[in-house]
């Protein structure tokens, strides 16, 4: 009698000091580092003393001429089959003899395994030449039809205009995500007019809320140096600086790095020291026709 | 006597844990671990970007706001810290008094009762804002946040504070905004390490690339040091600037509808349902789309399979988690992943209640069709910009808001909602 009176006696503290643990103290799920004291002090008082513009003798311009670079996105692999999209809006409108079109993740060109959709461009160009500087034409076109953006990866130089179009019977809304924020319904048949003003790093989405499925990517750039592979895979970047190093981001949707960096592990990348961002830097003679052929094995695209 | 021992022993251990065990530790700013994670932050990074944010923004109990934000330092002293009162009446604190139990000591949107709201409040540090009267990109003014102070939210948790005193609501609007640009600030920094810093190989005093044993280069973290490299606080403020430039451009960007076309306060009612006439006409066409997403009844039963750029951002982050390679990544995304709330789809109004979340005013509504909702899936009717195209004319507009007001009074007002439909139908079939 006694023994069990102690034991129940023990067992109500131990219950009381599991339940307060259980559930009393706990303190959230806050994640992630918080602010050192001492740093915070010192960075301020360094902040005080105000900044340093950068040493521009790194940027500046140590080359003279141009050059062309050009080359091919070779997909290694077997390439995926793409599902139809989900088209369960305006059937009549959105699907071809009642079929979804397809989607466009991965395009691969049968014949030459070339990978179309990457977008390859210079991070920072130590110079522009003028015709890169300055838009070819005022402005390009954006369209959309049977509820598909026919252009799945669109650059365009900021001061270019972008004529949203509407080829389809029903009515379209376009939401591009990123530091221009731009949303607005685009009527049956009629186009609407965009002026981006800011640069991105990488492309951003383009997307319609009448019909979700349809996604895009735009990337705006401050000059033209800036490609977009074709159906074959193919790209060309031409006038840009020569004898000089350049760094080249390099972009695909369905890439595994952040935010869709094209991250390489091949001996012929490794070669060319590309990094876990999706960057290599090359340096081109004057006048040169730099032809490059990149590999991108399937692992790259999560495949 | 052995059992008065157990008792005493019981309640000393209950004191014990009351004294000890349940202290709240001051509050923090904590990071935004979706931006850190996504980009690839290391912890090292982290705590650095953690660092440079102190010395900028200061901690929840430390405030500290730089010239260069332009924010007004009295009105922060009010709104920031713990929650006190003065001898003469005045209130301190007043953002933990009023706000952070939804909103989050960070402003993420995230404090106790947040998991609990349909809607979910709302997290400023993207500052965005849904309820303003600027072109849909621009920042909110000083008056559309003070005026969402004031009405609160319709529909949603978020109550009225108009029983505030003036000077209240104004210390919490600048505090709001200083929580947005700390939030902007700190997805700014954890670009720009993701984008300039990171590994670089290391070279010899000849130049030339040091090697591993394997012959692989060896790396260097390049520090985020904003105590030593005057360069990097350069960017810092100029990025800082940059965000504050946009606050302040918000009062140039306000739109300000044509006089002319403002229908008169005073109209007759055939005037009025002439003009909601055409309105009806418009929301069920092909140019302003309304029926697309409200529904065929106004119901709000069309288009909801989408969501706001706040839950969206949410959803792509848990795809990106299935989807990522690197185990240490993903084991980093998984922790973050654990943490997020449901996503929710973004279902459009019910425009038969007559509840209007950014007030009920015509020009509320006006500027909601005008520039469509920033952050939603709801796009605008008018130009993006001073000087763009539009979809349809401030005429037409006016037409779409006097239809839209007049729903709630439509009589017989009792439509049967749309039924779901099957999302797998056409799919399947394809």
């Amino acid at each position: 009698m006694k023994s069990l009176t102690r034991s129940r006696g023990i067992g109500a503290v131990l219950f009381v000091c599991a339940l307060v643990a259980a559930s009393g103290c706990r303190q959230g799920d806050d994640l992630g580092p918080v602010a050192d004291p001492d740093a915070l002090t010192n960075i301020r008082a360094a902040f005080s003393q105000g900044g340093e513009s950068a040493d521009d003798s790194a940027a500046m311009p140590t080359g003279t001429g141009w050059a062309t670079l050009k080359g091919r996105f070779v997909f290694d692999g077997v390439a995926p089959e793409m599902d139809p999209y989900n088209a369960n809006k305006d059937e009549a409108t959105c699907t071809i003899n009642g079929k979804a079109p397809l989607q466009e993740t991965v395009l691969v060109d049968a014949a030459t395994k070339g990978l179309a959709n990457v977008a390859i461009f210079i991070r920072k160009a130590p110079r522009v030449h003028e015709s890169a500087a300055s838009p070819a034409t005022e402005s390009a076109e954006f369209d959309q039809k049977n509820c598909v953006f026919l252009t799945h990866v669109f650059p365009l130089t900021v001061g270019q205009t972008m004529q949203i179009k509407n080829s389809d019977n029903v009515g379209h809304n376009t939401n591009i995500e990123g530091k221009n924020g731009f949303n607005q319904t685009i009527p049956a048949g009629g186009t609407i007019d965009f002026t981006p003003k800011k640069e991105e790093t990488v492309p951003v989405s383009v997307r319609c809320s009448i019909h979700p499925w349809m996604l895009a990517y735009f990337l705006p750039r401050e000059n033209g140096y800036y490609a977009v592979t074709g159906p074959d895979g193919s790209f060309e970047i031409p006038n840009v600086p020569a004898g000089e190093e350049l760094e080249l981001q390099v972009w695909h949707e369905s890439a595994t790095g952040p935010g869709g960096a094209l991250v390489l592990n091949t001996p012929e990348a490794k070669k060319r020291k590309w990094s876990k961002k999706g960057r290599f830097r090359i340096t081109l003679p004057q006048d040169d026709v730099e032809e490059i052929e990149i590999t991108v094995p399937a692992s790259a695209l999560g495949g | 006597m052995k059992l008065v021992l157990r008792k005493l022993a019981l309640l000393c251990c209950l004191a014990a844990v009351t004294v000890v065990g349940c202290d709240y530790p001051d509050p923090d700013f904590r990071m935004n671990m979706v931006e850190a994670v996504s980009n690839d932050t290391g912890p090292e990074y982290q705590q650095e970007i953690s660092d440079v944010l102190g010395a900028m923004f200061g901690t929840p109990d430390d405030r500290h706001a730089m010239p260069g934000t332009g924010l007004d330092q009295g009105r922060l002293r009010l709104a920031a810290g713990p929650t006190w009162t003065a001898e003469g009446g005045s209130n301190h604190g007043l953002y933990r008094r009023h706000c952070v139990h939804c909103h989050g000591i960070t402003g993420d949107g995230r404090g106790p009762t947040a998991r609990f709201l349909n809607p979910y409040p709302r997290d400023y540090r993207p500052a965005v804002y849904k309820f303003k009267s600027t072109y849909n990109p621009s920042k909110p003014t000083d008056e559309d946040l003070r005026r969402v102070l004031a009405n609160g939210v319709p529909g949603t948790a978020m109550p009225s504070f108009a029983l505030l005193p003036g000077s209240e609501v104004e210390a919490l609007v600048e505090y709001v905004k200083y929580l947005s640009i700390r939030g902007q600030m700190e997805t700014e920094l954890i670009r720009y390490v993701y984008d300039e810093l990171g590994e670089e190989e290391t070279e010899d005093e000849n130049g030339n690339t040091i090697l591993d044993p394997n012959g692989e280069p060896v790396m260097r973290r390049i520090p985020l040091d904003v105590e030593k490299d005057a360069e990097q606080r350069e960017v810092i403020l100029e990025i800082l600037a940059e965000i504050v430039d946009g606050w302040n451009a918000a009062n140039d960007e306000i739109i300000v509808p044509e006089e002319e076309q403002i229908p008169d306060d005073v109209r007759s009612a055939a005037e009025i349902a002439a003009s909601v006439e055409k309105g009806r006409k418009l929301f069920y066409g092909t140019d302003a789309n309304c029926v697309k997403c409200h529904g065929p009844t106004g119901l709000g039963d069309g288009q909801q399979d989408d969501q706001d750029n706040w839950n969206k951002a949410h959803k792509l982050f848990l795809a990106s988690v299935a989807k990522e390679t690197d185990p240490a990544i993903a084991s980093a995304k998984e922790k973050v992943a654990e943490t997020l709330y449901p996503v929710r789809n973004a279902i459009p109004r019910d425009l038969r209640q007559g509840v209007y979340r950014g007030g009920r005013r015509r020009i509320d509504l006006f500027w909601k069709v005008y520039a469509g909702i920033a952050g939603t899936p709801m796009p605008g009717l008018g130009p993006a910009s001073e000087g763009a195209t539009g979809t349809l004319s401030e005429e037409e507009m006016w037409n779409v808001v006097d239809y839209v007001l007049s729903l709630p009074y439509e009589a017989p007002s009792r439509p049967q909602k749309a039924l779901p439909e099957n999302p797998n139908a056409i799919s399947s079939a394809g």
